[in-house]
């Protein structure tokens, strides 16, 4: 692996330029909107406590077969854009509700980099995906950038067609499992990126990027 | 009140409801998910609503309340043989019309176990084999054991089992067994597999029929009791995973020889089905499926509660008082509560019919799903010819991912065999489909295969 | 002389300080003569002698007289100060005062398995005129520690209490006497191995025929951490001691249902009162023997007259247990002599021999089982109750004479069969068929099966509706965010899918008549003993009226419910603890309806089940009335499960502390449903406690089967042939079925 540190710098510069990623909070299914429980320009928060135990800020109750179900933001960020026009209304699946104005974290600007650096395995299709369940309880268990996979480990599963595909690392070498880039049953677009590898003996450089990018956009 | 009916379903069979409720005059409300939004059938809707998945009731009966629909055609697949689901319509604060049979025929008649005990009870022919789920080995080997000596007095030769999980199909949790020494392990095995996948161990053995046709029986009935058939239809030709490619009408021909007499076999499985279909009150357009040996031995296999994908031939070579048929129709008419308002003779049969089912597919390849966009979709309208399909042919079309990769089917009508199997191969060399996938290779498609296939209709496999 | 004066001044600033902080600053200007003594004590050496001695003479008189009064208007509240001070006597210090010689095992101070809980093989003497004899004990407590945080304030940890276990075992096997010291706030709640409950249990269990002489001294007994070393012969407290179902402050916050805040003083101190925890209110409750007395406002450090006290009492206590075993005539004879602190009359030999050792089993048995009893209400005559006796000799001798005699040509066996196979419920189909072939197993031979037999065609039109199921909404499944698993519909989620998610298997919480109604055969289960009710022991204010509340909501006398019952046949003797009830906490009423119970199972020689539909715990209540619940019904499994029975334990939704740590956590054969929590304490109390947040998954089910709590994970829908299943594999040779 080599390092274009000028590269770096501009994709760093670039992010600088807008620090912020709009996420759009969608109906997850049909029903009517009941309440809004934020108004325009609120912060909210994401998932909180050590376990992510505590879930994000309530931002709107969608109500379908008498079940009200409270909608809680994902991202900590700030409310915009609220559709306000479909209070007391029927909305249909997947319709934008409202925008979180996220700004992006130094974990989530070293992701973000890390993707061009990385060896990404990409969606092969539009498609379901989840990690290998023995790989996802190891990750669980040690975290990201510990646990190594070889040629031949069974990486993911690929719900498609309705047919579960297997799909396993083609590269030589030993790799660590160092970010993942999707979540389990989404519908994940063709070509997106799934799981972000690194070579075990690149280890050492990868770091010296993220030291780089911890300078550049301290906590 | 006008009824109005919300369709449950996706692709060509919402099309064909469509147009059965165009042709009854009903309203309608369409559904579609995201993935289909290029779909015909959500283009040619005037209403229509994105739901989350086709198989969320909740989302269905959601939509279904706010448009006031009074009944739910749930098509094919998804939620179509969910007992629970007819349940729920039906039993709800504001309940619907079910366009199907009641939600205990699908229940009963669901239940493989149960329908073969029923059955065997109505001294319906049923494969040999156990009728209730064995959960132990000792008691697998006494069943095997006896089954053996039972098959031998019928009169098979090199009997072999199949040891299946109760809960399975589709070609999952099952396995041949040759000897007697390998029920055991096999059971074994097949045991911890259905535990470990179903959560549910029994596990039955029966007999395996070694060259069969795949024949059923069309039955509709009505609320008021009354019952028709429309025929019977061949639908041997399949791929290895056991899904139809080729489909005929009617079940047996005259141009082939049998070793048994055909029209009898013919009316017996008819009577048979009806018998069944009589004991559960069956109030809505249903198939039979039986297995019919080269010696003329025939075995019901199971129930389809719901309309089948290959229907349409039935009613291509069915003429009520001498007018076509829509078995649709029919099943939204009687699901309403209409009378028949015919009797089984005023049904009479004439011609032939076959289906092609089109699908993007490697059937080099163990018959893998494709997926890409289709560029071009192209035939030539033929009188004899009813094509079937939500995809369109003015712009490029991307398959979604989440079906089953089913493009087109085309129906072909004949006055005889020689007739069908000429316009079969006329339609075969005209249909064009191309398309790429998304690593830009060309879209394969089953059209070869099919061709192939043509030789073998009518046969014993 | 000056060195002298100056000590005793120290010792006077000691007291006065003492008295401050147990009484208040308040109390009778105790605090200006703190700061008087402090004063002088500091310039010590600006006054002249005559003036310190006039000085603290007189001062001395003030401060004994306010000690007096202080100890004439000492408040329950007050008493937990004391045994809470710092100057309070510990463990050690009883060590290094009440015996000759110690060996500390399993280690000493910080270099421990557990420094909370200390053991020690120690030598007690004791004199008979001229001659000194000495005694081998077994020293078993908690140390509160002098100021040393890592002593946890006597808080034993689940190791620690397996520590006392095994140094208990090797008693028992030196046929040595144990005298256990309590001085614990409560058990250390987490549930690291091998478990807070568990543990507790498992010694319980023990305790309950550990075959050598016992006692028990409290001075601070916190609850389920005391019972782990309490279930003793012979119960002491100290005068000055508490002995309590819950700390006073967590009693209040409890009745005032806070949360997070603490609560106010007033509240506590009302509550240290309502629940009757001194030596006095314990005595006259009958859950201990005898109160050793104390100067006022109770023993420190340098009390060595205490000490003396102490020794004289444990001897005493232990010579009773041991003449006991004896007979009444020695004993009566010991009891009449003057013994006295400085020598005692007779020598008495602490050993046991293999007779003395059964009684001594039968006396501690006797002994719990009769405690508390009082405090039950149960309408019942004289009459009535002697026309019961003879029931029960006479069921005794039936069911003797039936499963002996009968057992040799497994007849019995093969009629349950027979009567299991001709039901056709619609549960019973995956039940019945295993069942021919395990008995086909069990009897060796191969019974050839029809093939063709078709059993009837179910209806299930008579099925047992949940009055959950009759609503026409969905619900969301709280894993849905994990799993994706769809809203489901309450009638099918309420109905067919017994409460559980399809998808990922989560387990709603169902009423408790629905296990009655789809676990046991149709028509099979029969309450006993519906009317046995808890009578306010304590007078506990508000509490009758919240008993009369749940009697009225449930239609219940008490959250627990005793029934026999059948599964596939087999006939079973069983209980529920009922959320409905208070939370399916566990007092007097409780404790002896799953005694009587349990006693129906061994007499009939018949499986024991336990379904904890919830629990939580002793109910605060009744105080230690219902402490001692733990120790009486773990006597009677541990009496149920040595006669060779079949004790199974299932729970669902919540089930914590007492009753886990104790009759149910003791069971051999523990299952749980999936979704329950099960466990010691709670989240909350364990953050308070230990000041650490524990993992929301901390008392899951996996969890519990990771640290051996628990043999196995079952579904609700398979409940009852899993059920099934247990009572033809599971238990001892003397089930009624063998």
């Amino acid at each position: 692996m080599k390092i274009d540190f000028q590269q770096l710098t501009q994709m760093i510069q670039k992010l600088k330029a807008n620090p912020y990623k709009i996420y759009p909070v969608k109906t997850p299914h049909t029903g009517k909107i009941i309440e809004f429980k934020v108004k325009e320009g609120m912060e909210v928060t994401g998932p909180r406590g050590k376990w992510l135990e505590k879930p994000g800020s309530p931002l709107f109750v969608l109500e379908r077969e008498k079940n009200p179900k409270i909608i809680s933001s994902n991202y900590n960020g700030v409310v915009q854009n609220i559709r306000f026009e479909f209070l007391n209304k029927f909305v249909e699946a997947f319709e934008t509700v409202l925008e979180i104005k996220h700004a992006l974290t130094q974990e989530e600007i070293i992701s973000e980099i890390l993707l061009s650096t990385l060896f990404v395995i990409k969606a092969p299709e539009t498609a379901r995906y989840i990690i290998n369940p023995e790989l996802a309880k190891q990750i669980e268990k040690e975290g990201l950038g510990k646990v190594t996979v070889k040629q031949g480990s069974e990486l993911l599963t690929m719900t498609f067609m309705k047919r579960e595909t297997p799909i396993h690392l083609r590269e030589r070498g030993t790799f660590v499992i160092y970010r993942l880039y999707f979540k389990p049953f989404e519908i994940v677009p063709s070509n997106a990126p799934l799981i972000g590898l690194c070579p075990v003996e690149d280890l050492p450089y990868l770091e010296r990027i993220i030291q780089r990018i911890k300078e550049e956009w301290p906590a | 009140m006008k009824d109005k009916v919300l369709i449950a379903n996706r692709g060509e069979i919402a099309l064909r409801i469509i147009e059965a409720c165009d042709q009854l005059k009903l309203d309608y409300v369409a559904l579609y998910t995201k993935e289909d939004e290029e779909s015909l059938h959500v283009r040619l809707a005037k209403k229509k609503y994105r739901i989350s998945d086709y198989r969320d009731m909740n989302d269905i009966l959601a939509v279904a309340d706010e448009e006031n629909c009074t009944a739910i055609h749930p098509g094919y697949g998804f939620l179509s043989e969910n007992y629970r689901f007819a349940r729920r319509v039906v039993k709800r604060e504001r309940p619907l019309i079910w366009i199907g049979p009641s939600w205990e025929a699908i229940r009963d008649l669901g239940n493989k176990l149960y329908m073969k005990r029923v059955a065997h009870e109505l001294g319906i022919p049923v494969i040999p084999g156990t009728i209730e789920p064995l959960y132990n080995e000792i008691d697998a080997e006494f069943k095997a054991e006896d089954l053996l000596e039972e098959a031998e007095a019928q009169g098979f030769k090199e009997i072999s089992f199949l040891i299946k999980a109760v809960a399975g199909g589709g070609g999952m949790g099952i396995e041949e067994v040759k000897t007697l020494e390998e029920i055991r392990p096999v059971f074994r095995k097949i045991r911890a597999y259905a535990k470990r996948l179903f959560g549910e161990e029994g596990v039955i053995i029966e007999v395996k029929i070694p060259r069969f046709q795949h024949l059923e029986v069309q039955i509709l009935g009505s609320k008021k009791g009354e019952y028709v058939h429309f025929g019977t239809r061949n639908c041997t030709i399949q791929s290895p995973f056991k899904q139809k490619r080729i489909e005929l009408a009617p079940g047996f021909c005259s141009k082939y020889r049998y070793a048994f007499d055909p029209e009898k076999i013919e009316r017996e499985i008819i009577e048979y089905s009806l018998k069944l279909a009589k004991h559960f009150n069956y109030d809505s357009v249903g198939t039979f499926e039986w297995l019919i040996t080269p010696e003329g031995k025939y075995y019901l296999m199971e129930v389809n509660t719901r309309i089948q994908v290959e229907n349409e031939i039935s009613a291509k070579i069915s003429f009520i008082k001498d007018k076509p048929v829509n078995l649709i129709r029919e099943q939204i008419r009687v699901a309403m509560g209409d009378n028949l308002g015919y009797t089984q003779s005023d049904i009479n049969f004439r011609g032939m019919s076959l289906e092609f089912r089109l699908i993007a597919e490697d059937t080099r390849r163990g018959f893998v799903p494709l997926s890409g966009t289709i560029n071009r979709f192209q035939y030539t309208p033929q009188p004899w010819l009813t094509m079937r399909t939500h995809v369109p042919q003015d712009t490029p079309y991307t398959i979604p991912t989440q079906f089953d990769p089913n493009l087109a089917l085309a129906i072909i009508y004949a006055e005889n065999l020689e007739d069908l199997l000429q316009k079969s191969k006329i339609f075969l060399d005209d249909i064009k489909i191309e398309g790429q996938t998304p690593k830009g290779e060309t879209l394969l498609t089953n059209i070869e295969f099919l061709r192939e296939n043509l030789n073998f209709i009518y046969q014993f496999i | 002389m000056q060195i002298e004066l100056h000590k005793a001044l120290r010792d006077l600033l000691d007291t006065a300080e003492y008295i401050k902080d147990i009484k208040g600053e308040d109390f009778l200007n105790i605090k200006e003569y703190v700061n008087k003594i402090n004063e002088i004590c500091a310039n010590f050496y600006d006054f002249s002698p005559s003036e310190i001695k006039a000085f603290y003479e007189k001062t001395k008189e003030t401060v004994d007289q306010i000690l007096l009064k202080a100890e004439e208007t000492l408040t329950p509240y007050e008493i937990v100060k004391i045994v809470r001070h710092p100057k309070r006597f510990t463990l050690m210090d009883i060590l290094e005062n009440v015996y000759d010689n110690y060996v500390e095992l399993g280690g000493e101070g910080e270099l421990n398995i557990d420094p909370a809980i200390v053991c020690a093989k120690a030598l007690i003497s004791r004199r008979v005129g001229n001659e000194v004899y000495f005694h081998q004990v077994m020293v078993i407590g908690h140390e509160k520690g002098q100021g040393e945080e890592y002593r946890r304030g006597g808080s034993a940890t689940p190791w620690g209490n397996e520590k006392a276990l095994r140094y208990m075992k090797m008693a028992e096997t030196e046929g040595i006497p144990i005298h256990f010291f309590i001085f614990t706030p409560g058990a250390y709640p987490i549930e690291d191995y091998p478990g807070a409950a568990q543990q507790i249990a498992r010694n319980l269990y023990y305790l309950s025929k550990l075959e050598v002489p016992t006692v028990s001294f409290i001075s601070e007994g916190g609850s389920g951490g005391a019972e782990a070393i309490g279930l003793t012969d012979f119960r002491l407290m100290s005068e000055k001691g508490y002995y309590s179902v819950i700390s006073p402050e967590g009693g209040a916050a409890i009745e005032a249902k806070l949360r997070d805040e603490r609560p106010p003083r007033e509240l506590v101190e009302k509550m240290a009162v309502a629940l009757k925890l001194t030596a006095q209110d314990n005595l006259k409750l009958g859950t201990i023997d005898r109160v050793v007395p104390e100067p006022p406002l109770g023993a420190r450090r340098k009390d060595y007259e205490f000490f003396k006290r102490l020794k004289f009492e444990l001897i005493k206590a232990t010579d009773q247990i041991v003449l006991q075993t004896r007979s009444i005539k020695l004993l009566r004879r010991y009891a009449l002599s003057k013994q006295n602190t400085e020598s005692f009359k007779y020598f008495v030999n602490w050993e046991l021999s293999e007779d003395e050792k059964e009684i001594l089993m039968e006396n501690r048995w006797e002994k719990y089982r009769k405690m508390s009893q009082w405090a039950v209400l149960e309408s019942k005559g004289i009459f009535k109750s002697l026309t019961e006796r003879g029931a029960k000799i006479t069921q005794s001798l039936a069911y003797e004479f039936k499963y002996q005699v009968l057992k040799k040509g497994q007849k019995t066996f093969k009629k349950f069969l027979d009567e299991l196979l001709s039901e056709s419920t619609v549960l019973m189909k995956p039940v019945s068929d295993p069942v021919k072939s395990v008995y086909n197993l069990i009897v060796g031979k191969k019974i050839r099966p029809k093939v063709r037999a078709l059993a009837e065609i179910d209806v299930d039109s008579s099925m047992y509706q949940s009055p959950l199921a009759l609503q026409d909404r969905t619900v969301t499944c709280p894993q849905a965010e994990k799993y994706g698993c769809p809203d489901l519909w309450v009638p099918d989620l309420y109905g067919e899918f017994c409460g559980v998610c399809p998808t990922c298997g989560y387990h709603f919480p169902l009423e408790y008549n629905w296990y009655l109604n789809n676990i046991f055969d149709r028509d099979s289960v029969k309450f006993f003993n519906e009317e046995l009710s808890s009578s306010n022991p304590l007078n506990f204010e508000g509490y009758a009226e919240k008993l009369k509340a749940a009697r009225k909501e449930t239609g219940l006398n008490s959250s627990l419910l005793s029934f026999e019952a059948k599964i596939g046949g087999i006939s079973i003797v069983a209980i529920m603890l009922v959320a409905d009830f208070r939370q399916g906490t566990v007092g007097v009423a409780e404790g002896e309806k799953f005694i009587r119970a349990i006693e129906l199972a061994k007499l009939t020689r018949r499986p024991f089940l336990s379904l904890v539909h919830t629990t939580g715990g002793i109910r605060i209540h009744e105080g230690t009335l219902g402490v001692v619940q733990m120790p009486r019904c773990t006597m009677a499994v541990r009496d149920y499960v040595d006669s060779g029975g079949l004790y199974l334990v299932v729970y669902d939704n919540n089930s914590y502390a007492g009753p886990v740590a104790s009759f149910l956590g003791s069971a051999p054969y523990q299952f749980a449903l999936k979704s329950t929590r099960l466990g010691f304490a709670g989240p909350r109390v364990i953050l308070e406690t230990t000041g650490q947040p524990v993992p929301p998954d901390y008392h899951s089910v996996e969890n519990a089967l990771k640290r051996g709590h628990i043999q196995g994970i079952w579904d609700r829908r398979e409940l009852r042939k899993k059920l099934f299943f247990a009572l033809l594999t599971m238990g001892g040779p003397n089930l009624y079925y063998r």
